[in-house]
């Protein structure tokens, strides 16, 4: 999902800089207001933090022959908000582009944008659809990690059609082109990533059900039919 | 007595057929490199903009690993780095579940 270093010129570097900077500066002030509020949201920060870490460096190879990795920012979606989960986001795309050349300081902007924040802004509608009805939260934090991984690579074949519309055809075409690359690899890897951190929610339910009640995550009702549930 | 290890069969489920499926297309497809879909894509810019993709240099200089050896190496600190966070918080959790 990274863009490369030098592959989107300067003008669009510039714009989805200027979109993704007032997205970190709230959630900073999120962060901080957070954290002062409760003490024990670090861990559960550090919990869905620490997935983001682990899955966006994890390449996967995927059906159509090429590789890619998983975004992991699901979990953080579900209990920070996507303004949060921006910034763990822009820390880890940070480190990939000092030390591993993936994406680069120019682009960082436009890749802050499709991993931390349109991607996690549509898992955050999703959730806040299904909160307060009866979905299972597991179908719920599934779709959630699904869908913010799906429209990660979506948003990043957005942003490189708007920058290299194909000579015929136009934005729409090139559009569909990079959807090719992207979006279809991204299909199976969203599926498992989904499960995955499903699988996860179940163990966070299991120990910590008080804080994701106190943080308004999921009702106390929902979080205790949850628990019957596995237990 | 209701089964209680539903959400594990069904993650085993996904992560066995999705090592099925790629074993099946890493045999079948011929010339399926695995590369990974960022430089694919990249591919398509220089096809789309008609300029090769040497030409393309960073806007910002940039380091780059020497070799795939170090990449990896760093990969998997930074893998490292998330699943110390992980163990460490639920290790955390377990404690203070126990002393409660």
């Amino acid at each position: 999902m990274h863009i490369m270093e030098g592959f989107l010129p300067w003008q669009w570097c510039l714009v989805w800089w200027i979109v993704a900077l007032p997205c970190l500066m709230l959630g900073t002030y999120q962060l901080k207001k957070v954290l002062a509020a409760d003490r024990e949201a670090l861990p559960l920060l550090g919990v869905t933090g620490g997935f983001i870490f682990i899955l966006s460096s994890l390449k996967l190879p995927s059906v159509t022959g090429s590789c890619s990795h998983p975004t992991g920012t699901g979990l953080s979606t579900i209990s920070f908000g996507p303004w949060i989960t921006a910034v763990v986001c822009a820390i880890v795309l940070l480190f990939q582009s000092l030390f591993l050349a993936h994406g680069g300081l120019s682009v960082l902007g436009a890749n802050i944008v499709s991993m931390g924040i349109v991607g996690p802004l549509v898992g955050y509608m999703i959730y806040r659809l299904l909160r307060d009805t009866s979905v299972n939260i597991y179908i719920t934090v599934f779709l959630v990690t699904a869908l913010a991984d799906m429209f990660t690579y979506v948003t990043t074949s957005l942003e490189l059609a708007l920058a290299y519309p194909a000579e015929t055809g136009g934005f729409v075409s090139s559009f569909i082109l990079f959807m090719g690359i992207f979006a279809v690899t991204q299909v199976p890897l969203a599926i498992v990533e989904g499960t995955v951190l499903a699988l996860v929610f179940k163990y966070i339910v299991a120990l910590k059900p008080d804080i994701l009640i106190r943080l308004k995550i999921f009702s106390e009702v929902k979080i205790n039919a949850a628990r019957n549930e596995i237990s | 007595m209701r089964f209680k290890y539903t959400l594990e069969v069904l993650t085993v489920i996904a992560i066995v057929a999705f090592c099925a499926v790629f074993l099946y297309t890493s045999s079948t497809m011929s010339g399926a490199k695995f590369a990974g879909s960022d430089n694919v894509g990249s591919g398509l810019i220089a096809k789309l903009s008609g300029t090769p993709v040497e030409n393309f240099q960073p806007l910002i200089p940039q380091w780059e690993p020497p070799s795939g050896e170090i990449e990896s190496c760093l990969f998997a600190l930074q893998a490292a780095v998330g699943g110390i966070l992980v163990g460490g918080v639920f290790g955390f959790w377990i404690g203070q579940k126990k002393k409660a």
